[in-house]
C-alpha cells in the first residue's frame, strides 16, 4: 500500500526533476552544479502539532505554503519543498525532549534538508541547535519565528549563548525578538506612563515565564522602580489570596506577572483585584503569555490590565498595510479566517530568511548558512517582507533589527492596543 | 496461594537448575539479536536502496531503538521492585530524574563556579567551567546516588504494605520533579537551573575508561573521539552495554540468596518472615537495587538527548513504566524487555506511523497519537481479562496463577454442594 505511494512520489520527484532540467537546459546555464541550476532542495518546520499549540502551528504552516505558492516554489534558481516535522507527542500534549532529539537527527539525515524554520518552544530550540551545529556537512541552518529566550542568541545565563554552538559557528537566527526586551518594554512603560514606583514581580516557573520576569526586574531600577520580590505562582494552588495579601502589606503599587495565562492565571487576577483591589488603582501587567484568551479579555476583574506582545498583532499588520496586509488577506481569502497566531506571519517571514539566503548560495548546507552569518547577512526589503518592514538579520549574532513591542489594555471585554512602545536599551 | 507451597519447595531444585540453562540461553539470544540490530543497522541498511532506507527511517530508525533501551533498563530496575519483591511502585519517575540530573551535574559545564573545569578521563572539550567526568564513572555515581534515595525514600515507608506503600511513592515521585523544577534557587544556589534545565551535555567518549587522546610527548594520539548527536550506532552499543549489565544483574540476583527472599516475600510475606527472612532488609535491597537500574536509565536517557529538562519527569512516566512490566509478565526479565521494547516503539514511533500510512491509506485525518492513552487502557484491560499473567510470565507465576483459579473453582462447586 505504502508503496504504492512511494512510487507515485518517486514518479512525481523524478518528472519534477526531468521538468527542472528541461528549463535549466533552456536557459542555457550548463554550469554543472555550481551555480544550482534548478536544483530541488527541502526546507521544513519544526513545530509542535499536537496540544495547546497546535492550532498557533496550523496557521504557521497554512500562511507558510500559502507564501510558497505565491511565490511558485522558487528561491532563485532553486526550486523548494516544504517538509513538515512535528516536535510533539500526544502523550506530552506539548513539545516533547526525545521528539526534538529525534527531529534534530533526522533534518540532518535527510540529505535534500538544507533549513529548518522553528522551533516554537524555545526549550526545544535548546535541544535543536547543538545538533543542527555539529551537521558534520554543516551547519545546517535554523530560522525562529517564535523563540524569545534570549540566551540563544546573546549572553543571558552563564554559559549562554556558546554552549549552543559547539562548533563555534552560529548557525542560528530568528525574526523576534526576545523576552528581554518585552521586559525591558514593560517597565519602561510602568515608570514613565503609569509612575509607579514599588513593583511586585511574579512568575511562572517555566522556561519563558522566569526568563520574562527576572527582564522586568533586570531593567525595573533603571527606570526608577523597586522590586519588591520576584517569586514563582503554583498553578496548582486554588486561590492566591495569602500571597497577595503578603504583597498589600509590602506596599506594591504594581504587580507584573510573568508567564502564561494558561497556569492557572484567571485565578491569580482575581485575587488580585479582591486583594489589592482594582487595575486602575494598582495597575497590573503581563506578557504576550497573557494575549489571545477571550476568557481573560470578559474576566470582570481582567479589565484595565495591561498587556504587551513581542511584534505586531495580525491587526496592527493589516493596519500597517503593505505586503503584510496583502498576504493576511490571502489567507483570509483561502482560510476564512486570520491566523489563529500572530506568530504565523512571523513563520512566514522566517521562511523568506531562509529562501533569501537559498537562492544566494550554491545549495549546499553550510553555503546556506554562510549567506546568513557573514558578510552583510540577510535583508528583507520591507516592500515584499512578511511584516511589513525591512527585516535585517544581524551576521554576527542571527537577532532581527526588528524590536517591536505593542503595549495594549484589556478594555471593554477586548484587547485594544494603546502604543507601540520603542525599546531603549 | 498456601497451597502450592508445599510443591513449590518441593520441585524447587529442579525448577532452578532448568531456570539457570534458560538463563544462559537466553543471555545467547540477548546477545545474538543486539548485534543482529548492530549489523542490520551498520552493514545491511546502507545496502538496502533508497526505498528500504526510507521505510526502515520512518518506521524503526535506530534513534528510537536507542530511546526504546532507555525503556528496557527503567523497566528492568522496577521489575525488581515491583515483579521480583512484590513493591507496587508508582513513583519510579523519580529514580530516572535523579540519573538524569547526575549525568546534568557531572557531565557539562552548569557547575560554572569551578571556573576552570573540574576533568577526568573526559573527552570533553578542556578549560570550560563545570564538572565533566567520564560517562561510565557518571553512571555508577548515578546508580549509587539512586540507590541512596532508594533507601532513604524505602526506610520509613516499608512498614506500609499494597496500597499505603503505592501511595508514598506515588508522593516521592511526585515531589522529587518539583524540587527539580523548583531547583533554581536554593538559599541563593542555583541546584537544577529550574524550568531552562541543563543543556548541552559534554559528548562522550566511548571507550569505557580514558580520555578520547592519549598523550605521550609532545604528540597525541586521538584513540576514540567524542560521541556527537549523529553517532546513534556506537549510543547504541553502549546502550545496549547497559542494558545487559541490568539485565545480567537481575537475573543473577534472582536466582541467589536475596532474590529468593523477594519471591518469598511476594508470595507471602508473613510466611516468609517466619521462615526467616529478613523483610525490612530485603525490601530495602529491593528498592536499592531497582533505583540503581533507574539511575542508569536516567544517566543513559540524558546522553541520548544530550540534556534533562524537569518537565519531562511526570507521573505519567511511572505508569507507562508499570504498564509494561504488567504488559511483558511482571517477574520475568526477558517479558518486561519485550514489554518495553513493544510499548516505546509503540508509543513514540510505531502509532505516529500507523496513524499517517491509515490517513494516506484512508484519506482521512484521524490524529492517531491522541488516542494513545485510550490503546494503552485497552490493551491493559484486555490483557486483564484474558491474560492475568503479562505476554511472557515467569513459571512461577503461572502456576500461582492458575492454581489460585482452579481453587477459586473448587470453592464455588463446594458452595453449591
Amino acid at each position: 500500500m505504502r508503496n504504492a505511494y512511494k512510487i507515485g512520489a518517486l514518479a512525481i520527484a523524478g518528472s519534477l526533476a526531468l521538468a527542472a532540467c528541461g528549463s535549466s537546459g533552456g536557459s542555457g546555464s550548463s554550469a554543472s552544479g555550481g551555480g544550482g541550476g534548478g536544483k530541488t532542495v527541502i526546507i521544513s518546520t519544526d513545530l509542535p502539532l499536537q496540544g495547546s499549540s497546535k492550532d498557533a502551528s496550523d496557521a504557521t504552516n497554512q500562511a507558510i505554503e500559502l507564501y510558497l505558492k505565491q511565490i511558485g516554489y522558487k528561491a532563485g534558481n532553486f526550486t523548494v519543498e516544504l517538509k513538515k516535522y512535528d516536535d510533539s507527542t500526544a502523550a506530552a500534549g506539548k513539545w516533547d525532549q526525545a521528539q526534538c532529539t529525534k527531529n534534530g537527527t533526522d533534518h540532518v539525515a535527510n540529505t535534500n534538508e538544507v533549513a529548518v524554520m522553528g522551533t516554537y518552544n524555545s526549550g526545544c530550540a535548546q535541544i535543536m541547535i547543538p545538533i543542527l551545529n555539529q551537521d558534520p556537512s554543516g551547519p545546517m541552518l535554523m530560522v525562529s519565528q517564535a523563540n524569545t529566550y534570549p540566551g540563544l542568541t546573546k549572553p543571558w545565563a552563564p554559559g549562554d549563548p556558546d554552549k549552543y554552538y559547539p562548533t563555534g559557528k552560529r548557525n542560528y537566527a530568528r525574526v523576534v525578538t526576545t523576552d528581554d526586551n518585552q521586559g525591558r518594554a514593560a517597565a519602561q512603560f510602568m515608570a514613565k506612563d503609569l509612575s509607579v514606583k514599588k513593583c511586585y514581580v511574579l512568575n511562572d516557573n517555566e522556561t519563558y515565564g522566569q526568563g520574562i520576569a527576572s527582564a522586568f526586574a533586570k531593567e525595573a531600577p533603571n527606570v526608577g522602580i523597586t522590586i519588591l520580590g520576584n517569586e514563582p505562582w503554583d498553578a496548582k494552588q486554588p486561590n492566591y489570596t495569602a500571597l497577595f495579601q503578603k504583597i498589600k502589606g509590602l506596599g506594591a503599587d504594581c504587580i507584573y506577572l510573568g508567564g502564561i495565562f494558561d497556569n492557572n492565571g484567571g485565578q491569580l487576577v482575581k485575587d488580585k483585584v479582591a486583594v489589592l483591589g482594582d487595575n486602575s488603582k494598582i495597575p497590573m501587567m503581563g506578557p504576550d503569555g497573557f494575549t489571545g484568551y477571550p476568557e481573560l479579555n470578559k474576566l470582570p476583574e481582567g479589565q484595565g490590565m495591561y498587556l504587551s506582545f513581542p511584534g505586531l498583532t495580525n491587526e496592527d499588520l493589516r493596519k500597517q498595510g503593505g505586503s503584510a496586509a496583502k498576504l493576511l488577506d490571502a489567507y483570509k481569502a483561502q482560510y476564512g479566517s486570520d491566523p489563529a497566531s500572530s506568530y504565523a506571519l512571523y513563520g512566514v517571514a522566517a521562511v523568506q530568511v531562509m529562501l533569501q539566503a537559498i537562492s544566494q548560495s550554491d545549495g549546499t548546507r553550510k553555503s546556506v548558512t554562510d549567506q546568513v552569518f557573514s558578510g552583510a547577512g540577510i535583508t528583507i526589503p520591507a516592500d515584499v517582507s512578511a511584516i511589513g518592514k525591512e527585516i535585517k538579520i544581524d551576521p554576527a549574532t542571527g537577532d532581527v533589527n526588528v524590536i517591536d513591542i505593542t503595549i495594549e489594555q484589556i478594555k471593554g471585554n477586548a484587547e485594544t492596543t494603546l502604543k507601540a512602545w520603542p525599546v531603549t536599551a | 496461594m498456601a497451597l502450592s507451597t508445599p510443591e513449590a519447595v518441593e520441585t524447587a531444585p529442579a525448577k532452578s537448575d532448568i531456570a539457570a540453562s534458560h538463563t544462559r540461553r537466553w543471555a545467547l539470544w540477548f546477545a545474538a539479536i543486539a548485534v543482529f540490530v548492530w549489523v542490520f543497522y551498520t552493514f545491511a541498511l546502507p545496502n538496502l536502496g533508497s526505498s528500504g532506507q526510507t521505510i526502515v527511517r520512518e518506521w524503526m530508525p535506530l534513534g528510537s531503538v536507542n530511546e526504546a533501551l532507555v525503556w528496557v533498563i527503567c523497566a528492568v530496575g522496577l521489575n525488581i521492585v515491583v515483579g521480583y519483591a512484590g513493591l507496587l511502585d508508582l513513583g519510579f519517575v523519580a529514580f530516572w530524574a535523579i540519573g538524569g540530573y547526575t549525568a546534568g551535574w557531572f557531565m557539562s559545564n552548569f557547575f560554572n563556579q569551578i571556573s576552570n573545569g573540574f576533568y577526568f578521563l573526559s573527552a570533553a572539550p578542556p578549560n570550560q567551567p563545570g564538572i565533566h567526568l567520564n560517562v561510565w564513572l557518571v553512571l555508577g555515581l548515578a546508580g549509587l546516588i539512586c540507590a541512596g534515595a532508594g533507601i532513604i525514600i524505602g526506610a520509613p515507608t516499608l512498614r506500609l504494605k499494597s496500597d499505603y506503600l503505592a501511595l508514598v511513592t506515588l508522593g516521592f515521585g511526585e515531589i522529587i520533579p518539583q524540587v527539580f523544577l523548583n531547583g533554581a534557587d536554593i538559599r541563593g544556589f542555583n541546584l537544577t537551573n529550574g524550568a531552562l534545565g541543563i543543556s548541552p551535555l559534554d559528548n562522550v567518549s566511548p571507550l569505557p575508561f580514558g580520555p578520547s587522546t592519549i598523550a605521550i610527548g609532545d604528540a597525541s594520539i586521538a584513540i576514540s573521539k567524542p560521541l556527537g548527536p549523529f553517532d546513534t550506532t556506537a549510543k547504541y552499543v553502549m546502550f545496549v552495554l547497559v542494558a545487559a549489565f541490568a539485565v545480567f544483574v537481575s537475573l543473577r540476583i534472582r536466582e541467589g540468596r536475596l532474590g529468593r527472599a523477594w519471591l518469598a516475600i511476594r508470595e507471602d510475606e508473613l510466611a516468609a518472615s517466619m521462615m526467616g527472612v529478613p523483610l525490612m532488609r530485603s525490601k530495602l535491597a529491593a528498592y536499592a537495587v531497582g533505583a540503581f537500574m533507574g539511575g542508569l536509565g536516567g544517566v543513559v536517557y540524558a546522553v541520548h538527548n544530550n540534556s534533562v529538562f524537569p518537565d519531562r519527569f511526570n507521573f505519567a512516566i511511572s505508569i507507562i513504566l508499570l504498564a509494561m512490566v504488567v504488559l511483558g509478565g511482571m517477574g520475568n526479565v526477558w517479558g518486561v524487555i519485550v514489554g518495553a521494547l513493544v510499548l516505546a516503539w509503540f508509543n513514540s514511533t510505531g502509532l505516529p506511523q500507523f496513524g499517517d500510512s491509515f490517513n494516506q491509506q484512508f484519506g482521512t485525518d484521524i490524529n492517531f497519537p491522541s488516542y494513545n492513552y485510550l490503546f494503552f487502557g485497552s490493551i491493559l484491560v484486555l490483557m486483564m481479562l484474558f491474560r492475568r499473567e503479562g505476554l511472557f510470565p515467569e513459571t512461577r507465576t503461572r502456576q500461582v496463577l492458575q492454581e489460585a483459579e482452579r481453587s477459586d473453582a473448587e470453592e464455588l462447586d463446594g458452595g453449591e454442594v
